[in-house]
């Protein structure tokens, strides 16, 4: 007569628990999934969408036009395939490639991260053959000077960046007394508004008002005109934005050189290591995975740099400062092409999505050894 | 997780240097921190400077460190005039609606990925991790045309709500709540706890320093974002005091009140600079944590 009941009665229980999991499991979980899903995963599906349409800003014009707005993004009038075309840059990539092969053909270990990697290389290689030929022009001109741009930018500022918070993180090393002050100074500028650093380093850059030019003088240096010419208006939004965001990658390296085992350091003061070996033999690779993250990190922010852009430049003078978002904010909310500006939404996306996940391969790996 | 660090750093590291370093060594390392320090400062100290001094000078002399006829009038003075003050309101009421509906939420959902068994958690979780993979800079012209269809622009609202769907805020409280014992949990049911009180009684109080780590990095980003709020506050009104500084930028007549423009700046950063002098630890714990390398 037991027996029964309490097997009755355990199996009602453990109904009741999965069900009450999957109960409190939706409670818990809607109020942020409703909001994810309208927020995050439904503009994407609705960018693909609005790529695929002719879709102005007031909404007068939606008309379905396929890949359209893909083919004007990448493709032109008149376009040829060349191999000396672009030869140094592609040349560089192709020595890239080989470096990146050398250490798994020497092992005799071929991952497969690597062999995609290989091979997303030599089909931007082969990609960076095309150009218009002699009357051809590309649909887009400005596209190909936003990307340029933004790879500048991202292939300046990011080993930059990381250097420049390294050789600070390092300087700040073993709790110096005042280390934590000079940290703080160091890491200020990261928490104002890009609106505000904008707002400071137009006016601090200024040929005729700003301190910049008043400090250069005495040293022989006229003033320069840093926004106002093409030449130098990259370089200082590049500037700006070291000085920005520096503070936040000290942070980070900070943190990765405490864990570094201080015994290790003992041992090779032992050894007779100098600074140097200790910094390439010990130090380096005790912080190989913030190195990677911050690089990661700081490729996936730059290819987003949009604010201090649009306010100090506004992408000019002429296109020397264009990047990617101006110029989807530029297709959006001047030229009022929506559809348009998805499709370079979407392109962005993409190049977030293969930067993403070779972070997570890198990084994810690097975890579990 | 900070006091483990301090304890193992503090017999070896902390002083060992100290005793080693020569007084000549140390002089020369702080003479070349302190330099190299002020000249990081250089223009924050001259953006101080200037909103300190007076328009009327400012016309003449801006290049120089010393305020030019000093006077707290354009301090004083950024509330009375112009949209400054609304700007103000904005950012705060969007930054502190944006941080605890965030922290909020982001630990609901965490503690049910990481504590409850249901069917399909897997992929529910999964799906909220490629969320982190989406560029959200990128995506503003579909939520602008959404927010259009259902006429929300220039709301409250809709400078909130996209925000609040965070999935880095959601893998981090899921991995803080997967790290709490399951016995903390059974303690409470036997106590005769329901879920809903388990969660606030027992979990968000253990969570306490994630949550507040999460809520300043949120309230950081929040105030300083720049591109959500341009595109979808179109009126003045609108504006938080990121856009609204953007927009003075842009407008030549203010290149002749200098001071007061410096002074806006300054006030816009306030917050920011009081939240980072309270709560330094915090926001730099949220850093490591928003990076994923702690």
């Amino acid at each position: 007569m037991a027996s029964p009941s309490i097997e009755r009665s355990s199996v009602r229980r453990t109904s009741r628990r999965t069900g009450s999991g999957l109960k409190y499991g939706i409670a818990f979980t809607a109020p942020f999934m409703v909001l994810y899903v309208i927020f995050v995963f439904y503009p994407v599906l609705q960018a693909t969408w609005m790529s695929l349409h002719d879709w102005d800003l007031l909404g007068a014009t939606r008309d379905f036009i396929g890949i359209d707005n893909f083919e004007r993004m990448l493709w032109g009038h008149d376009i040829t395939w060349s191999m000396t075309h672009l030869a140094v840059p592609r040349l560089i990539l192709l020595a890239g490639a080989i470096a990146l092969l050398i250490r798994p053909l020497l092992r005799r270990r071929l991952t497969l991260g690597v062999s995609l990697g290989v091979a997303g290389i030599l089909a931007i290689v082969v990609a960076l053959g095309f150009h218009p030929a002699q009357g051809g022009f590309w649909f887009d001109p400005e596209f190909w000077i936003a990307l340029q741009n933004t790879l500048l930018f991202t292939a300046i500022s990011t080993p930059l960046i990381a250097a420049l918070g390294l050789v600070m993180a390092l300087a700040l090393q073993g709790n110096r007394r005042g280390a934590r002050i000079y940290q703080m100074v160091f890491f200020v500028p990261y928490i104002l508004p890009v609106s505000v650093v904008t707002l400071v380093w137009t006016y601090f850059l200024s040929p005729n008002q700003g301190l910049l030019a008043a400090l250069l003088e005495p040293l022989g240096i006229d003033p320069i005109p840093w926004l106002a010419n093409p030449n130098t208006a990259m370089t200082a939004v590049i500037v700006t934005t070291v000085w920005w965001t520096v503070g936040f990658n000290l942070v980070l390296f900070s943190a990765g050189l405490q864990d570094v085992d201080p015994a290790l350091y003992e041992a090779a003061s032992l050894d007779g290591a100098g600074p140097w070996r200790k910094f390439v033999n010990i130090t380096l690779p005790g912080i190989k995975h913030v190195v990677l993250l911050v690089m990661v990190m700081q490729v996936i922010a730059s290819f987003q740099v949009f604010g201090q852009v649009n306010i100090m430049t506004g992408g000019g003078p002429g296109t020397s400062t264009l990047v990617l978002i101006q110029h989807v904010y530029e297709a959006g909310f001047r030229d009022f092409e929506l559809g348009y500006g998805s499709a370079v939404s979407l392109f962005l996306f993409a190049v977030m999505l293969v930067v993403s996940v070779i972070q997570m391969r890198t990084l994810g790996k690097d975890d579990s050894k | 997780m900070s006091t483990q660090t301090m304890v193992m750093t503090t017999p070896g590291a902390k002083t060992r240097p100290r005793v080693r370093r020569s007084t000549a060594t140390t002089a020369w390392y702080h003479l070349a921190m302190v330099i190299a320090s002020l000249v990081w400062l250089i223009p924050m100290l001259w953006m101080l400077s200037l909103s300190l001094s007076d328009n009327k000078a400012l016309t003449k002399e801006t290049q120089t460190l010393i305020p030019q006829g000093f006077t707290l009038e354009n301090l004083l003075g950024v509330f009375s005039v112009g949209l400054t003050s609304r700007w103000f309101l904005n950012s705060a009421i969007v930054s502190i609606l944006t941080t605890v509906l965030t922290v909020l939420l982001c630990a609901m959902a965490g503690y049910a990925f990481a504590k409850f068994t249901f069917r399909g958690k897997t992929i529910v979780y999964a799906s909220v991790l490629a969320g982190l993979m989406i560029p959200k800079e990128a995506m503003f012209i579909p939520l602008f045309t959404m927010i259009g269809d259902v006429s929300m622009h220039n709301t409250y609202a809709a400078l909130i709500l996209p925000r609040i769907a965070a999935p880095l805020g959601v893998f981090l409280m899921t991995q803080f709540f997967s790290q709490v014992p399951a016995e903390v949990e059974e303690a409470a049911r036997i106590d005769g706890a329901g879920p809903w009180r388990t969660f606030f009684s027992v979990m968000l109080p253990l969570a306490r320093p994630s949550m507040i780590a999460l809520a300043i990095f949120t309230f950081v980003q929040t105030w300083n974002d720049y591109l959500w709020p341009l595109v979808s506050a179109t009126k003045s009104e609108m504006f938080t005091i990121t856009t609204g500084l953007a927009s003075l930028q842009g407008n030549f007549a203010q290149a002749t009140e200098l001071g007061s423009l410096m002074a806006r700046g300054l006030i816009g950063s306030l917050p920011l600079l009081l939240v980072f002098i309270f709560f330094q630890k915090h926001l730099i714990r949220g850093i490591s944590m928003a990076s994923g390398s702690k």
